[in-house]
């Protein structure tokens, strides 16, 4: 039998793009779409990453919080909000739901999914097949301005925090971040609706002057 | 004629930049900055537009965007508002509503032979007697309804529907808006949104200047300030259309709606001018005094060469010198007032020689003999209290334009929307805000105050409200001097005429008698009115109308205004182009991660509920049908295999999962054994089927359950109240976009099975009913054996990541087997030939289980779940139909029926066809239908009517359709 490689839920919309294609955490990921220099600019102006190759772990339940900081995994405090640490991003969804993931170059969802073997009382594994994504550059707000409803301006933020809502209709979980004064944030939106989701942030990114980016865009030097 | 006059300070036009357009087939220029009607008028023409019943000339009216009788088309794009439009070059115009074009219409002898019989409410009293006549009167009405002619081929430009976050609103950048804005910019942290349906900033302060230039002075004082202020942002060309909860105001503009939230509003949006009411004022030529000073001090246009100014407050007198200083020879001036009418501005105009004729009215205006133009108007003395005329006393003064200055009435309909509550102030005869909802403030006009020292406080006062609403406490309290002077507004400007002709409404042709006959036949409160005169119910929304016909019903029922009320004002306040409305289309849809192979092997696709799902999978050559029973016979005789991953999945885990099933399905789950999987009934609290689906146990604590597609979302979000309302130990999880199901059916299906894993004894006795974990290329998958389709089948549900992998791996296994993927159109005739019925299809929004015959799958001696209560209820009364598959006769040629024909018993209805087929491993067409609860026993024979009448004979029969691979 042949070694199993996992696919993007974007590909259905990227493979019309022809993309140089290859492989992380043995997902087939879209590396890039044009030369660095292009992609660059679009990244500047409005640029739209898919990386839903990067592992996930999902775990819920009353005695999710305490499983977690059993396995040495440091967890925000704060529901809604998210921390950083050690290459693992970590997402408080409501007080009792998680998702972690794995940045470039991290092991830890693996290493999650070994120590959870089977359900515990109040822990319970969610299954996570995700489209995620990075969206960068000046145009960003006015691209956020017609697919949601919430304030991104600068001064409506709270540092860490993590926003459930709805993105051109669909449920999503937005982590917005300013960085160096700049909006970026990381999108999750379930896996089927990931090609819709390409789709529309590709189509407005394109309208705005930007286009799509690699992954090795954001991830190359790494 | 050109009446075009010097440049005038401030005016918005860049002469420099010729414009050439064509209106109604001749050419014009104009100007870069003009409209298309301050474009014609300057060029001598007067003829703009016809009205809509009576096909009567109009001209300009307000130059503020409701002249409603100057619509034209350009040929692609309809009902464009010539008096706020821009003229662009190489334009060309027509004038709609008209046959045989705008002078010639020939549509205009309506009124003089038709008028008679147009009566008001003619339209509820006409037509419907003798009742055959009706189809040939509804033809010629929807040829009259409306106005403009649809342009179906209208290319679709998106317009983005945008939202925005502000800390101030404010609506209306007259002298009041600006100076609210600049109050409020002084707060730096603020974020202030001005925004101005005008193409420039100012309001009144641009046009109103009584014949002098200080007051543009001040404006650009103004506007400097306000571009200086960086957290201000100003929006012209942009009208607020609506006010919704929590301070949701849409902008509209023309690239696009912007959804403001503000946390609060300053609404600054003035006041309507209101026309005075007599004999032609309708005419071209005759206009509201503030349309006169748009069009010299905006445009540079004289309005008319000599002008009469029909007044009945101080405001026409400043109209007067504004004529005078744009080279108008003011013939008259005519005031209905018979005091309060002395002052500097009079004196003025005495100066200036102008006749003024105070305690009279223009009893009526004298039209040219091609009733295209003013060429005079009579003038008489106009007792007021008792609204008397003395037309023997009158005398004619020849003129070419009338300007009318009657009154205002608030622009007030953003805070009618917002739940204001408003009183009749007498001293200014005009409806006021008595008390706003919280966050939402208002200055200027609109508040009835008039002086323009306190319009610009009034603003600041707004502003230094709504600071302190958002927690500014520090804010001063400025006072603001009510209105002390005389009243602005008239209180009847009505001026009676045996002849009529005097209108009201100019949207509907509505006279002011039409209101006194309105209420003489009993429709005398002002909603009945509205409704049966029409009045406001234009494209201008009652803008120059409802406050005349509010004070006509006062004074016919005798009561003072404030007890006459106003109508409902609704969102939106401005007619909106539905391609704003709709803004971009957003239409989500899943897609399984396959979704690329199936494109590639020649899907056809279909929605299913949120999912785009192939229907079958087209061939060169073959048409659906054939490719349809193609399908479903390689699953009879080989193997297919199918997508699933659009069945709802949602695991049930913790200590009290299978109470929790207990409770929300109809059958028992607490004895279900581990690796067993069970068919489940939801129903709603009233008894009525919701879904079904199958509960696999994993493991003790771990339930997997698969729902329909369309009502996955549905089941879970009940699923997740419930366990609220019985607070049971349960985690839910929705596992939908995670998992991909492939269904492998048909008698070589375990052969493809155990060339998938080497764990072949868990697949070689997996029997039906059963569920089991295995490993494909080392991937964890979930493998049931079910019966939906085939006899044989198994659904395989693997991580959606890795659905294509494993997909590839079956396709390239079954190759052996001649394996063929197949569609929901496929799938549903399967599970017709199998017996196994559809919820969504063969259920509607009132079925219940007794009458779908799945009683087995009710666990009535449970203590509790859901709509149990219901079932005891129904059990004790008799079914009115079940449902039964059926055949039709072997052979059958006739008239094919369909899903939702009925099935008839002489001449009473006693169900209808749920699902129906031919099909070929059956040969003979097959289905379900309801019947009566008298007939379902094998054998029994009920008809159908098909679309064309014809009557079928069907006989019920027993399930499945064929007969088993293991009886044959």
């Amino acid at each position: 039998m042949s070694s199993v490689s996992k696919s993007t839920p974007v590909a259905y919309f990227q493979e019309k793009l022809n993309p140089t294609w290859g492989e992380m955490n043995g997902m087939q990921v879209a590396i890039s779409f044009d030369t660095a220099d292009i992609e660059e600019v679009r990244k500047q102006k409005l640029g739209v990453t898919d990386v839903s190759c990067l592992d996930r772990f999902g775990v819920k339940g009353p005695q999710a919080a305490k499983w977690l900081a059993l396995q040495n995994i440091h967890i925000p405090d704060v529901p809604n909000t998210w921390v950083l640490d050690n290459n693992i991003l970590v997402l408080r969804l409501g007080s009792t739901e998680f998702l972690i993931e794995d940045q470039f170059s991290s092991n830890t969802c693996n290493q999650l999914n070994k120590a959870f073997k089977t359900n515990k009382v109040g822990v319970y594994k969610v299954l996570r097949a995700d489209a995620a994504f990075v969206v960068s550059g000046r145009e960003i707000r006015t691209m956020l301005s017609e697919l949601c409803k919430l304030d991104f301006s600068e001064k409506s933020l709270t540092p860490n925090q993590v926003m459930m809502t709805q993105l051109a209709d669909i449920s999503v979980i937005v982590v917005p971040e300013i960085i160096n004064g700049k909006l970026i944030i990381r999108l999750w939106c379930d896996g089927t609706y990931g090609a819709y989701m390409w789709r529309v942030l590709h189509q407005l990114a394109q309208e705005l002057g930007g286009g799509a980016v690699g992954f090795s865009s954001y991830f190359g030097d790494e | 004629m050109n009446m075009r006059i010097d440049k005038q300070t401030g005016e918005w036009l860049e002469r420099e930049k010729k414009i050439s357009f064509t209106f109604e087939g001749e050419q014009f220029t104009g100007f870069e900055g003009d409209t298309i009607t301050s474009a014609l008028w300057a060029s001598g023409e007067k003829v703009l537009g016809r009205s809509f019943k009576y096909h009567r000339a109009r001209g300009v009216l307000s130059l503020a965007n409701h002249d409603i009788n100057v619509m034209l088309t350009d040929g692609e794009d309809t009902n464009i508002r010539g008096d706020v439009v821009a003229v662009k070059d190489g334009m060309s115009l027509m004038v709609i509503n008209t046959m045989g074009g705008v002078k010639k219409d020939n549509l205009r002898f309506i009124e003089k032979l038709l008028s008679p019989f147009l009566v008001v409410g003619f339209y509820y009293k006409a037509f419907f007697r003798p009742r055959f006549m009706f189809p040939f009167w509804e033809n010629i009405i929807r040829h009259g309804a409306g106005l403009g002619k649809v342009n179906f081929n209208y290319p679709r430009i998106p317009k983005p529907k945008l939202n925005a976050h502000y800390d101030v609103l404010v609506v209306g950048a007259g002298p009041a808006g600006l100076a609210a804005a600049l109050a409020a910019s002084l707060d730096r942290q603020l974020k202030i949104l001005l925004v101005d349906e005008n193409k420039n900033a100012g309001g009144s302060l641009g046009y109103d200047r009584a014949g002098s230039n200080e007051l543009q002075v001040q404006l650009e004082e103004l506007l400097e300030e306000i571009n200086k202020a960086e957290n201000i942002t100003l929006r012209t060309n942009a009208y607020a259309a609506a006010y919704y909860a929590d301070h949701l105001i849409p902008i509209v503009e023309e690239a696009g709606i912007t959804k403001v939230r503000t946390k609060t509003l300053i609404v600054a949006t003035g006041a309507f001018e209101q026309p005075p009411v007599f004999r032609n004022n309708d005419l071209p030529g005759v206009m509201n005094g503030s349309a006169a000073q748009r069009m010299i001090y905006r445009y540079g246009i004289k309005p008319f060469d000599n002008g009469v100014v029909f007044t009945a407050n101080n405001y026409g007198y400043r109209v007067a010198l504004d004529l005078i200083q744009a080279g108008t020879v003011v013939k008259a001036v005519v005031d209905l007032r018979k005091d309060n009418v002395s002052n500097s501005l009079s004196t003025e105009l005495l100066n200036k020689g102008v006749n003024i004729y105070v305690g009279c009215c223009v009893y009526e205006a004298i039209e040219t003999a091609d009733n295209m133009s003013v060429k005079g108007v009579v003038i008489c003395p106009f007792d007021e209290d008792n609204n008397k005329t003395e037309p023997e006393k009158s005398f004619t003064v020849e003129c070419d334009g009338v300007a009318m200055s009657a009154g205002w009435a608030s622009a007030a309909a953003l805070l009618y929307q917002s739940g204001m509550k408003v009183k009749y102030d007498n001293a200014i005869e005009q409806f006021i805000p008595e008390s706003l909802p919280k966050g939402i403030f208002s200055a200027g006009k609109v508040n009835g105050i008039y002086d323009l020292e306190q319009r610009i406080a009034d603003g600041a006062r707004a502003a230094s409200e709504a600071m302190r609403y958002m927690g500014r406490d520090d804010m001063p309290e400025i006072p603001v001097q009510a209105h002390r002077t005389e009243s602005p507004s008239h209180q009847y400007p009505i001026v009676p005429h045996p002849k009529g002709r005097n209108f009201v409404d100019f949207d509907e042709d509505i006279q002011a008698k039409d209101f006194i006959n309105a209420a003489k036949e009993g429709f005398d409160n002002i909603e009945l009115m509205k409704r049966y005169t029409t009045v406001g119910m234009g494209p201008s929304q009652g803008k120059h109308s409802n406050m005349n016909a509010i004070r006509i019903l006062a004074n016919i029922r005798s009561l003072p205004v404030e007890k006459i009320g106003s109508t409902t004002s609704r969102p939106f306040f401005h007619p909106t182009p539905i391609g704003h409305l709709g803004g971009r289309s957003f239409h989500p849809k899943r897609q399984s991660s396959i979704q690329q192979w199936h494109k590639d092997s020649g899907a056809v696709f279909v929605d299913v509920g949120a999912w785009s799902r192939p229907a079958y999978y087209a061939k060169a050559g073959e048409d659906q049908v054939n490719l349809i029973q193609q399908e479903a016979m390689a699953v009879h005789h080989g193997v297919g295999i199918i997508d699933g991953s659009s069945l709802g999945k949602i695991e049930v885990c913790g200590p009290d999962a299978a109470q929790f099933l207990e409770l929300f399905f109809t059958d028992r789950f607490t004895d279900q054994k581990v690796g067993e999987t069970r068919y489940a009934l939801s129903i709603d609290e009233s008894a009525v089927i919701s879904d079904d689906g199958i509960v696999s146990r994993i493991s003790a604590k771990l339930f997997y359950i698969t729902v329909g597609t369309s009502n996955a979302a549905m089941v879970y979000r009940e699923m997740q109240r419930w366990l609220q309302i019985w607070q049971l130990d349960v985690g839910l999880i929705n596992v939908t976009g995670s998992y991909g199901i492939i269904n492998i059916v048909g008698p070589k299906s375990p052969e493809v099975m155990l060339g998938l894993t080497t764990q072949l004894k868990a697949v070689s006795n997996l029997d039906t009913g059963r569920v089991c974990e295995i490993k494909i290329s080392g991937v964890l998958v979930r493998v049931m054996r079910v019966t939906f389709v085939a006899e044989i089948g198994y659904e395989v549900h693997v991580p959606a990541n890795n659905m294509l992998t494993i997909w590839n791996q079956i396709i390239e296994i079954g190759s052996a087997y001649s394996i063929r993927p197949f569609g929901t159109d496929t799938q549903r005739l399967l599970r017709l030939e199998m017996g196994h019925h559809l919820p969504g299809y063969d259920t509607d929004g009132l079925t219940t289980p007794f009458e779908l015959g799945c009683d087995s799958a009710l666990a009535m001696d449970k203590s509790f779940f859901i709509g149990q209560r219901s079932l005891q209820i129904l059990a004790k009364k008799c079914l009115s139909k079940r449902l039964v598959p059926f055949m039709l006769a072997d052979g059958f040629s006739g008239q094919m029926p369909e899903d939702c024909n009925l099935v008839i018993e002489g001449s009473e209805i006693k169900g209808r066809v749920t699902s129906i087929s031919f099909s070929r491993k059956v040969n003979r067409v097959i289905g379900f239908a309801y019947v009566d609860p008298n007939k379902v026993e094998a054998g029994s024979e009920f008809k159908i009517k098909t679309d064309n009448g014809s009557m079928v004979k069907a006989t019920v029969v027993k399930t499945p359709f064929f007969k088993s691979n293991k009886e044959l």
